[in-house]
């Protein structure tokens, strides 16, 4: 048993960063010489560092949580900016697998398993703290779609932090440090958990599948990539937003039930992609080009009219989006009927030029729509990432 | 009654880095935000501090902008509850060796608070040694916590932190 209470040979003080963290990382240490504890899930580590923020540009991990939050009352921008400062060094500091300050629980700091936190404003935000003149190009709250079953506990709020890793522990534990910090500025609105497969699961830059057993992301803008870069951050506007993107979540139920009564023909003719491969129709291959021209010998189009990727496709350049969804689970009812879902995630420069056009699409004509419910909604504003000494959202809050 | 767990540690040298340079070094400080920081209450500092030197060193005090009194505390059993009180003569760090300072144990004992301290606030503390150069420490962030098990034992004086 370790005593933290007591002395700490100097030696390994000075060399570990952390005052809990000597403790927690001497003994994780010895621990790891004796069995070799250190597995690639424990220890590898997300860059927190740059000019962006991380936990967007980056493989899916394992699991989630997004917790939105409403700033109390008599929050100022000072307030805003004193809480950014427990926040950058929290999330600095667990991103490198490390215990936050005044941790209570250092020993849960096993590894960093690519622990991600970033954080957003809501426009209501902006508002309460008569911020509007700040607000990004093509950012405000979305309008009401026909589709939308929304609820108010799933909806909105004034900060978000999306946290992620690789390990339901790892998350919880940071999980905990974020919040305790945010308390003295705000309640929490709402948390939703979510995850996607384990580490080791399926090989790096291998999409992933939904619970709808889709493979899920094909399309999108490859990571590190150019495209990537002028989809999604914004290099322009106000300071605080250069390096930054603008995030459309939005919480999407699906009906698990009536959806496995379709054959596989049918629920590939739905999307428009094979459910073996995530091939379009018109190809063999994940990475086939679609052809959405293409018709059987019939006549009827290959990829259906009402398909959902045909009506995704962008019309105008530029109507393009980077899709991040997780998976939920929150349990079932009594007849069996999973609650299940994508906390659906789209991260682009402007929302207004993205992804409005393409739900305005889906919300006319998408079959996919008889099988999936947005139950939850809210759009975020994130600010560009952490330089040295800069805390999150400096430039906006000072 | 002071408990001091001796721990002995078996970590290679090479991961020693700096260990020799001389002084006392302080790392991961930081003070306690809680419904008792406010003016003219009392909060803590906490934190590991490492005494490089070849010679035990003392912690006797410290001073700091947001503090009338500031005072080096333990933590002890008296009359079956957990009090705080001043520890006479000093916290020793031997030589070559860390303590920590944490809540429910050793800290810095901040009292008559000048000004509210709130979370994510920072402050600038010196602490003071005898057998090493006192050391002051800027942008020590206070962390929000719960007001804790901290209760005061000064003889006529008994206050929560
Ligand atoms: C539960 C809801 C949804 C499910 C299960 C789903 C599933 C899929 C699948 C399987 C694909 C094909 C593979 C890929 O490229 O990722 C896809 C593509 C796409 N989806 Fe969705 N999707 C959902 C909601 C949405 C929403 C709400 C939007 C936007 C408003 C959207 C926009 C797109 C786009 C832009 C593509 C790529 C289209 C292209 O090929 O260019 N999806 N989706
Ligand atoms: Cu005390």
């Amino acid at each position: 048993m370790v005593s933290r209470r007591g002395f700490l040979a100097g030696g390994a003080a000075a060399a570990a960063s952390g005052a809990v963290g000597i403790a927690a990382g001497a003994a994780g240490a010895s621990l790891a010489a004796e069995a070799d504890l250190e597995t690639f899930a424990a220890s590898r580590q997300a860059e927190f560092y740059g000019p962006h923020q991380s936990g967007i540009e980056l493989d899916i991990q394992a699991v989630t949580n997004m917790v939105a939050f409403d700033i109390k009352e008599s929050v100022t921008k000072a307030d805003m900016l004193r809480w950014m400062r427990l926040l950058t060094d929290d999330i600095a500091r667990l991103t490198a697998g490390e215990p936050v300050l005044a941790d209570p629980a250092p020993e849960l700091a096993i590894g960093a398993a690519r622990f991600t936190a970033y954080v957003g404003f809501g426009p209501s935000l902006f508002s309460k703290l008569g911020l509007e003149a700040q607000m990004p190009e093509g950012f405000a709250e979305l309008p009401a779609f026909g589709v939308d079953q929304l609820q108010e506990r799933y909806s909105a709020g004034d900060v978000l932090i999306h946290i992620a890793a690789d390990d339901p522990v790892v998350l919880a534990h940071g999980t905990r440090g974020l919040v305790r910090d945010s308390m003295p500025f705000a309640s929490v609105r709402w948390v939703q958990p979510g995850f996607a497969h384990s580490p080791g699961m399926i090989p790096a830059g291998l999409t992933h599948r939904n619970l709808m057993g889709q493979v899920d992301g094909t399309a999108n803008p490859e990571l590190g990539s150019s495209d990537f870069d002028s989809v999604v951050w914004i290099n322009d506007g106000p300071e605080w937003i250069k390096g930054g993107t603008l995030l459309v979540f939005r919480r999407i139920a699906m009906q698990l039930d009536t959806w496995d009564q379709l054959g596989t023909p049918s629920k590939e003719e739905v999307i428009g992609r094979k459910l073996s491969n995530g091939a379009p129709l018109t190809g063999e291959r994940e990475t086939d080009v679609p052809d959405l021209g293409a018709r059987h010998p019939n006549g009827l189009l290959v990829i259906p009219e009402f398909a959902h990727i045909r009506r995704a496709a962008p019309q105008e350049s530029g109507e393009r989006i980077f899709r991040r969804p997780f998976s939920y689970d929150n349990g079932m009812n009594e007849r069996g009927s999973m609650d299940v879902g994508l906390l659906w995630t789209a991260y682009q420069r402007d929302i207004s030029k993205q992804y409005l056009p393409i739900q305005r699409r889906l919300e006319q004509l998408d079959l996919l729509n008889q099988w999936t419910v947005p139950i939850g909604s809210a759009v975020f504003a994130i600010p560009g990432g952490v330089q040295g000494s800069e805390l999150l959202a400096e430039a906006l809050f000072s | 009654m002071r408990k001091i767990s001796l721990l002995f540690l078996t970590i290679p040298l090479l991961l020693t880095g700096c260990a020799s340079t001389g002084g006392v070094v302080a790392e991961d400080l930081w003070v306690k935000s809680s419904e008792m920081s406010m003016q003219g209450g009392m909060t803590a500092v906490y934190g590991t501090l490492t005494n490089n030197t070849q010679q035990d060193v003392v912690l006797v005090g410290g001073e700091t902008e947001i503090a009338g009194v500031v005072e080096v505390h333990e933590m002890t059993m008296i009359g079956g509850e957990m009090k705080m009180q001043e520890i006479d003569g000093g916290l020793t760090i031997p030589a070559g060796m860390s303590i920590v300072l944490e809540p429910g144990g050793n800290h810095l004992m901040l009292m008559m608070l000048t000004d509210d301290l709130e979370a994510g606030e920072e402050i600038s503390v010196t602490f003071d040694f005898d057998g090493a150069e006192d050391i002051t420490v800027d942008g020590i962030v206070a962390k929000p916590a719960e007001g804790g098990d901290e209760d005061y034992h000064s003889g006529e004086m008994e206050m929560d932190n």
